[in-house]
């Protein structure tokens, strides 16, 4: 197969590689409500903020103007304070670096590894993100009868919700001194303005199947409580800048909050309120979605927080085979939500054997890292894999399935034919 | 041989409709700031199936395809776009002469513009530009060109000095064939345009795109453009669509159906 062509266009007047941009899902009005991130045809670590990944639980809000803007802190704290963005930006600033990653990304690999390893014929889930088909809009199929599952799988992929970037804002644990939180805190429950009823088809589509009552608690605004102990953490940040610039609405201007390490839905945007409690909050996105479990019923559901052990297999890939006899950089990233990855293994033999990659160190703990590893590949049928460690010696796979397919950091194997 | 394909710059037609306003009062469409124009997609795919010809006939047959726009200077953008994909010549006729133009003018100059290239076998256009969708400039430059035309292509070959083509019908399709010279307008069912690869990207940076006025197609200002328009624009406005949604209720399935069916018969619907 000859080496896919490099696509070609305009970029200031100039001919240059194609910029990968998103391919959005649009509302009636032209508004971007999602999109995913084609990170296989980026390069380095951070991903440019027109090819971020976007996902929103509820509808998104109507922009606030940034000197209109204001959010209160209250609860189980000595000094209620509201805090306008300018008030913000007098604290002392934080910059992250750290991935953002959907915690439903890669959701179908869980059924594809399963039947992979029954011997099943299940395609593998694609991690090439279509321009031709990322306009479909699937919100309401649920309550409107609409909803094909398998239909709504094979047209947008759970594949690249993922993306890496720079974060600018000031602790959340600065504010939370400054307004003096109680020792009875337990947990900060920040609220976006984000608000409406959550769509069914969100879960049935994460579940895969719809033979279940989803729990309907009515028109909310989105909601998480942060346990004290993360929220304050020297990295989890409210922050107002993306990438070198202020942040964008679609990624929760004026200010979102930021949890390196935890998937993103904790990671709320567009901040309303913050309430210290004195206990953990029932927020649905939290006790009903983004919940561990065997089983909708399961009386052992818990909420799910920071992502697993993650190694992905960049190149090559299974569309560019079979290729000649040669030696080949096996590429990947690497990230985990507990802290730095140090060392990847990869294997060229189905996981017989396991060699160390070369992994590309920086300063960033929850951003992901480069690795790569020299193949001198011979003539036959290979199949490659990539195992990660973090620096909490947790090693890939550590999420156990769960009927919500969320948080997936299984070995993925790719499959290539040399001649 | 040599293809010519006329291509226009349009407003993106993938702009919301609750975005799109038009200046009654200038008969103009508003620019959406933010939103560039595009290629029309049914010009597009026209410069596709020239590629396509081109494609299938191999180097030996030395086929030249040039792409024709009418438009401001920004539809430069338009041109860069299809040198990129592809095409071999650009030519734009962006003189302040030609604005307004409407049907017959457009047609008209194109014409004049094909002439000017010379022996010219084959001239493709969308089926309809994206914007106005009258259809009006295929036909008609084919009528000034003295050409058959045909409409609504969705493959084209050109085979022993004749081209044969599948065109689209309202319940399958006809293949039909003409000698050349001839023109086809194309149709979407085409299929999907390729994507510029970075090496044609380049070599198009390098393609010059010429600029013709009028006088270098051989007329006067006055015969193209608003001052040739044959058609008179009275109006141009966004149409108001009232919905009005009504839930027939009923006890049971066959009630509802029936208190459907009379509503249905009150309205005059069926």
């Amino acid at each position: 197969m000859p080496r896919k062509e490099i696509e070609g266009d305009w970029v200031m007047g100039w001919p240059d590689r194609k910029r990968y941009r998103l391919s959005p899902s649009k509302d009636q009005e032209g508004r971007t409500i999602h999109a995913r991130t084609p990170f296989l045809e980026l390069e380095g670590l951070i991903t440019p903020t027109d090819a971020y990944y976007i996902v929103a639980q509820l509808q998104m809000p109507e922009p606030v103007h940034p000197d209109d803007y204001s959010f209160e802190i209250f609860g189980e704290v000595e000094n209620p304070v509201t805090y306008t963005l300018g008030d913000l930006r007098k604290l002392p600033g934080h910059t992250v670096r750290a991935v953002t990653e959907c915690a439903g990304d890669d959701t179908e690999f869980w059924d594809y590894l399963e039947s992979r390893a029954k011997g099943g014929n299940m395609p593998k889930p694609s991690r090439t993100v279509r321009e031709d088909v990322e306009g479909v809009d699937w919100h309401g199929m649920a309550e409107s009868g609409a909803l094909d599952l398998e239909e709504l799988s094979s047209l947008i992929p759970a594949t690249c919700i993922v993306s890496g970037g720079e974060w600018t804002g000031t602790r959340l644990r600065e504010v939370l001194e400054r307004v003096g939180i109680k020792d009875s805190a337990v947990a900060i429950r920040v609220e976006g303005f984000d608000r409406g009823r959550p769509d069914p088809t969100i879960q049935y589509r994460s579940v895969g199947r719809t033979d279940f009552e989803v729990h309907d608690p009515g028109v909310i605004n989105y909601d998480k409580g942060l346990p004290i102990e993360k929220a304050m953490d020297s990295e989890t940040i409210l922050a107002w800048a993306h990438n070198g610039e202020y942040l964008t609405h679609v990624h929760g201007a004026p200010v979102r909050m930021v949890v390196p390490g935890w998937a993103g839905n904790w990671w709320v945007k567009w901040i309303h309120k913050i309430e210290v409690m004195d206990r953990m909050p029932d927020c649905y996105h939290q006790t009903h979605y983004f919940v561990s479990g065997k089983e909708p019923n399961d009386p052992d559901k818990e909420m799910m927080t920071a992502l697993g052990v993650k190694t992905v297999i960049t190149e090559p890939l299974e569309e560019e085979s079979p290729l000649p006899a040669d030696t080949y950089a096996i590429r990947g990233l690497a990230w985990s939500g507990e802290g730095a990855m140090v060392r990847v293994e990869v294997s060229t033999d189905n996981g017989e054997t396991w060699n160390d990659a070369h992994i590309e160190e920086h300063a960033d703990r929850y951003l992901w890292r480069r690795w790569s590893y020299l193949w001198d590949a011979k003539p036959g049928y290979h199949t490659l894999m990539s195992r990660g460690t973090d620096e909490e010696g947790r090693r890939q796979p550590v999420t156990e399935w769960n009927f919500q397919r969320k948080h997936f950091d299984g070995i993925v194997p790719v499959d290539i034919e040399i001649e | 041989m040599h293809i010519a394909v006329c291509i226009k710059q349009i407003p993106d037609p993938e702009i919301a409709p609750s975005l799109f306003r038009v200046d009654e009062d200038a008969k103009q469409v508003i620019v959406v700031p933010g939103m560039s124009p595009v290629i029309s997609p049914f010009d597009e795919q026209a410069v596709e199936a020239a590629l396509r010809v081109r494609d299938a006939m191999g180097e030996e047959a030395e086929v030249r395809v040039t792409a024709l726009t009418i438009g401001d200077e920004s539809a430069r953008r338009i041109l860069k776009h299809v040198l990129a994909l592809g095409a071999d010549d650009a030519v734009m006729m962006s003189d302040p002469a030609f604005a307004d133009s409407d049907g017959y003018a457009t047609a008209y100059a194109l014409s004049k513009a094909i002439a000017k290239l010379g022996a010219v076998d084959l001239v493709l256009a969308g089926r309809q530009a994206a914007d106005f969708d009258a259809g009006m400039v295929g036909p008609g430059l084919a009528e000034l060109l003295g050409v058959p035309a045909i409409t609504f292509a969705r493959k084209i070959d050109v085979v022993d000095g004749a081209v044969r083509v599948v065109r689209v019908l309202g319940d399958g399709s006809e293949t039909v064939e003409a000698p050349l010279p001839a023109l086809v307008t194309v149709s979407h069912e085409m299929g999907n345009v390729r994507n510029a690869s970075l090496r044609e990207t380049m070599r198009a940076a390098k393609k010059p795109v010429e600029a013709w006025a009028p006088a270098d197609i051989g007329v006067d200002a006055g015969d193209v453009g608003a001052k040739a328009a044959r058609r008179t624009l009275e109006r141009l406005y966004v149409p108001v669509s009232d919905a009005q949604c009504e839930f027939v209720e009923g006890d049971g399935a066959q009630a509802v159906a029936s208190a459907l069916a009379r509503r249905l018969v009150e309205e005059k619907i069926v």
